[in-house]
């Protein structure tokens, strides 16, 4: 894998296959970006981790993962108004939460580039839906660009800070998790400096949106849209390639698809690929449409490119056949593969494709169900001990809003403790919502990242309003399931510069909570159980919100803290004289480095897997997990 | 024996499927590199996230001056690169017909299997539904080598070795050692190294060209 250090080198035309969050995180550089702000989101997570790893070595650079998206989006946006180039990071969900600032920022406008990064996730790889954040850029009315993969990725990252600069608008800059987490080769190009303090100018008339303000913003800013459709028109990112009657237009990853389904289908046709997608260039789709008595239009997720292509044919009263989602031929849902694309344009063509894919799609039907396996908590998780507490004590009765993160794994059995989620900080408001409905028990779970991201202000609204509800506070000490990323509870910034952590359950208590307790969710299966049922029977009994702060350190940590160590390891075993093969072990905790063997009908611990915790100790009841040598 | 017929399609495409922390992501990049080392273009899909948490995963390596984009079609991969037995099966709609797997035979039993919710299949009855799609199949208890070679953890290595003996790929065997060589510092190389050539070795007795 690359080293985000290898991404330093000033070796003009030096070819690196990277990953285009690798490729983005290069661009940076290049472009002369003074401050990155960011919230780490999956697919854009590694973006971040590299421009940490980097901000250290970087003069006249600053880089923060901020509190939230909507903070991310307020730095790095006033620090382009103050004067220098400034890029906002997120995942498709966490533009919906910087959405607010991010409509007034267009109205008010930058005086140096700005980049608004936002990574959609097609087929939902990782996030809790698909939405398709390009039509943000058509509300906001923002500049938006595409790139279909790594090498595109850096280069259209220079060219948006170009296109921000000339139209002094922030620029939406879309990728989706195939273009973010694919290799290929790309170039490098030369380092930019970057400014030093720059001086703010203040004018308040511009950058204040009271409302007589937002007024004569509001013309200003169609009026630069009006600047940017020239821009669309003339970009070399919006171009056409090969001859045929055919008519395609593509946008992001999905051209890729289209150039190979060509290819392998061996069809002539005209391809317009278009990398500045809002505005779209009217004049130069209105005469592709012109040329061709059929159009496909092939794009992942909505309808945006084609919505635009109809809109432009009416407009111009132009007759040709449009072909895309609204006639079926292409789906709304999921990732796109080069086989959509055969399939759509051979029914489109009245052929067969090469592959009788739905022979193979039969053979497959053949084969039975086999034992899923789907992402765990990993083995010596933290979560599953507190998971585990707070089933045994409510004996799965309450009800479990659960939260973002790898926690929300504890959805499967046996575990089964998430119960409604909605995004970042929904646990405790949801919570909220369910007690004072119901009158169940209910026992929210949140991570420590998410709690300061989004968590705050249901606290408030929990304290101040009386929620009966239970807050369990899974503290492990980072934000674990992006990839490890500092948070305000770690004592680690952006710039890797150590600073004092805020501690959860002093927050909690600064915002009037009466009843917080930490615990160690390894110190004692026994005494985590009592925690948990003393908090429940307060909040019962009070009719308050309660917070138990469950701390102890991610397993990936520990891991590592251990390999790093010259420690001697304290490896558990099972006693195989004193297991009756009762499988409790694993029915009801089911650690991934526990497995049943067959053969002596005893469950057995995977000492590759084991990361030590101990914690399945307290749940043998024949007492036959042992902790030393054997 | 099983023969490799010489490879003339303009791309190769290649699916490596596993678990979780098995090593496919590294493998499927320093498999690009070294080919784009030997200067050929070269694409990687990944995925990462939820994916990681000890569940499935799936890496696709394409090489050769057709690949655009990462995506592997099902029936278009010439050769599998199977970390686990039913990850493979799970994965096996993407070989070309009579294109080749290679398939370590240990297996990781998934913990709905050890929670007693579903029975693992029997390895035969594995093989028997690998070979509805492609007779080619070449397998062996990679992790066994790899523990032989120094450490479980090289097991990436061992099916790496595989795969350059089978010579479907265009990388060469000192590319290939040359890139373990740059990817592991000090005292993993020689164990990865190591385990390449066991790897390779031993696809080179059962496969004929």
């Amino acid at each position: 894998m690359v080293r985000a250090m290898d991404l330093l080198q000033n070796e003009p035309g030096k070819k690196m296959l990277l990953l285009a969050n690798e490729a983005i995180a290069r661009g940076v550089l290049e472009a002369g970006v003074r401050l990155v702000a960011l919230y780490p989101g999956t697919p854009s997570s590694e973006i971040g981790n590299n421009l940490t790893a980097m901000a250290p070595h970087l003069s006249n650079f600053y880089f923060e993962f901020s509190t939230n998206e909507k903070v991310a989006i307020e730095v790095a946006g006033a620090a382009a108004v103050a004067g220098v180039r400034s890029l906002m990071v997120c995942k498709g969900p966490g533009l919906n939460v910087a959405a607010d600032p991010f409509l007034s920022l267009a109205y008010v406008g930058v005086r140096a580039g700005m980049v608004v990064l936002v990574a959609d996730d097609p087929s939902m790889w990782s996030s809790q839906n698909e939405n398709d954040s390009r039509f943000y850029a058509l509300m906001a009315n923002t500049p938006m660009l595409e790139p279909s993969d790594s090498s595109e990725a850096k280069s259209m990252l220079l060219q948006a800070y170009d296109i921000s600069e000339q139209l002094e608008l922030p620029v939406m800059f879309r990728t989706t998790t195939r273009v973010n987490h694919s290799r290929s080769p790309v170039e490098l190009g030369s380092i930019r400096e970057r400014p030093d303090k720059v001086q703010f100018v203040k004018d308040p008339f511009r950058f204040v949106p009271i409302p007589s303000v937002a007024y004569k913003r509001h013309p200003w800013l169609l009026g630069q849209m009006e600047k940017a459709l020239k821009v669309s028109e003339s970009t070399p990112l919006n171009f056409s390639s090969g001859t045929g009657s055919l008519g395609i237009i593509t946008s992001g990853v999905a051209y890729n698809y289209a150039v190979e389904a060509l290819s392998r289908m061996n069809i002539e046709a005209e391809l317009l690929k278009l990398g500045l997608t809002n505005p779209v260039p009217e004049h130069m789709i209105s005469e592709f449409l012109k040329r061709h008595t059929t159009v496909v239009v092939v794009e992942e997720l909505e309808p945006f490119v084609e919505t635009q292509t109809r809109r432009i044919a009416q407009l111009k009263r132009i007759t040709v056949d449009i072909l895309g989602k609204d006639q079926g031929y292409f789906p709304r849902t999921y990732e796109y593969t080069p086989r959509i694309v055969i399939e759509a344009l051979s029914k489109i063509l009245n052929r067969k494709t090469s592959i009788d894919w739905e022979a193979i799609d039969a053979k497959v039907r053949e084969i039975p169900p086999l034992p899923p396996r789907p992402p765990l908590l990993c083995p010596g998780c933290p979560h599953r001990a507190t998971y585990y507490a707070i089933r045994a004590a409510t004996r799965g009765k309450a009800i479990y809003p659960s939260d973002i993160g790898c926690y929300t794994l504890s959805i499967a059995p046996p575990l089964e403790t998430a119960d409604i989620l909605f995004d970042m900080g929904s646990s405790i408001t949801t919570a909220c919502g369910i007690a004072q409905v119901t009158g169940q028990d209910v026992v929210a779970t949140i991570g420590d990242s998410t709690f300061f991201a989004s968590g705050l202000p249901g606290i408030v609204d929990a304290v101040y309003n009386k929620h009966p509800i239970c807050v369990v506070i899974l503290d492990n000490r980072t934000t674990a399931m992006t990839g490890q990323q500092p948070h305000p509870g770690t004592g680690l910034t952006g710039m890797q510069e150590k600073v004092t952590p805020l501690d959860i359950a002093d927050v909690c208590r600064g915002l009037g909570v009466q009843y917080v307790r930490i615990v160690r969710p390894f110190d004692s299966m026994v005494d985590l159980v009592a925690e948990v049922r003393q908090m429940v029977a307060w909040t019962r009994e009070r009719k308050q919100p309660s917070v138990l702060v469950s701390r102890e350190p991610c397993a990936i940590l520990t891991a590592a803290e251990r390999s790093r160590s010259e420690e001697p390891l304290q490896r558990y075993y099972v006693d195989t004289t004193e297991c009756n093969g009762c499988r409790r072990c694993l029915t009801r905790y089911s650690c991934p480095a526990m497995y049943f063997d067959p053969e002596s009908g005893r469950a057995l611990i995977d000492e590759t897997l084991c990361n030590m915790c101990g914690s399945c100790v307290a749940v043998c009841p024949q007492g036959a997990i042992r902790k030393g040598e054997r | 024996m099983i023969r490799i017929d010489c490879n003339a399609a303009p791309t190769v495409n290649m699916v490596l499927t596993g678990v979780g922390g098995q090593g496919v992501l590294t493998l499927a990049d320093m498999m690009a590199r070294a080919a784009m080392f030997d200067g050929h273009n070269v694409r990687v899909g990944e995925i990462h996230g939820m994916a990681q948490r000890g569940g499935h995963v799936t890496c696709t390596v394409r090489i050769g001056p057709c690949a655009t984009g990462p995506i592997v079609d099902p029936g278009t991969a010439q050769l599998i690169l199977g970390f686990e037995p039913i990850e493979t099966l799970r994965e096996i709609q993407f070989v070309v017909p009579e294109g080749l797997v290679i398939l370590n035979s240990h297996i990781q039993m998934p913990v709905a299997v050890s929670m007693g919710q579903i029975d693992y299949p029997k390895h035969e009855l594995v093989l028997a539904l690998i070979r509805k799609f492609t007779s080619k199949v070449l397998e062996f208890d990679a992790l066994d080598v790899a523990k032989t070679a120094g450490g479980a953890g090289s097991l990436n290595m061992v099916l790496f070795g595989a795969a350059i003996a089978s010579e479907i790929t265009p990388i060469s065997r000192s590319t290939a050692l040359r890139s373990i060589h740059e990817s592991f510092p000090g005292k993993f190389e020689e164990v990865n190294a190591r385990a390449f050539t066991i790897g390779y070795s031993i696809a080179k007795d059962k496969l004929s060209y």
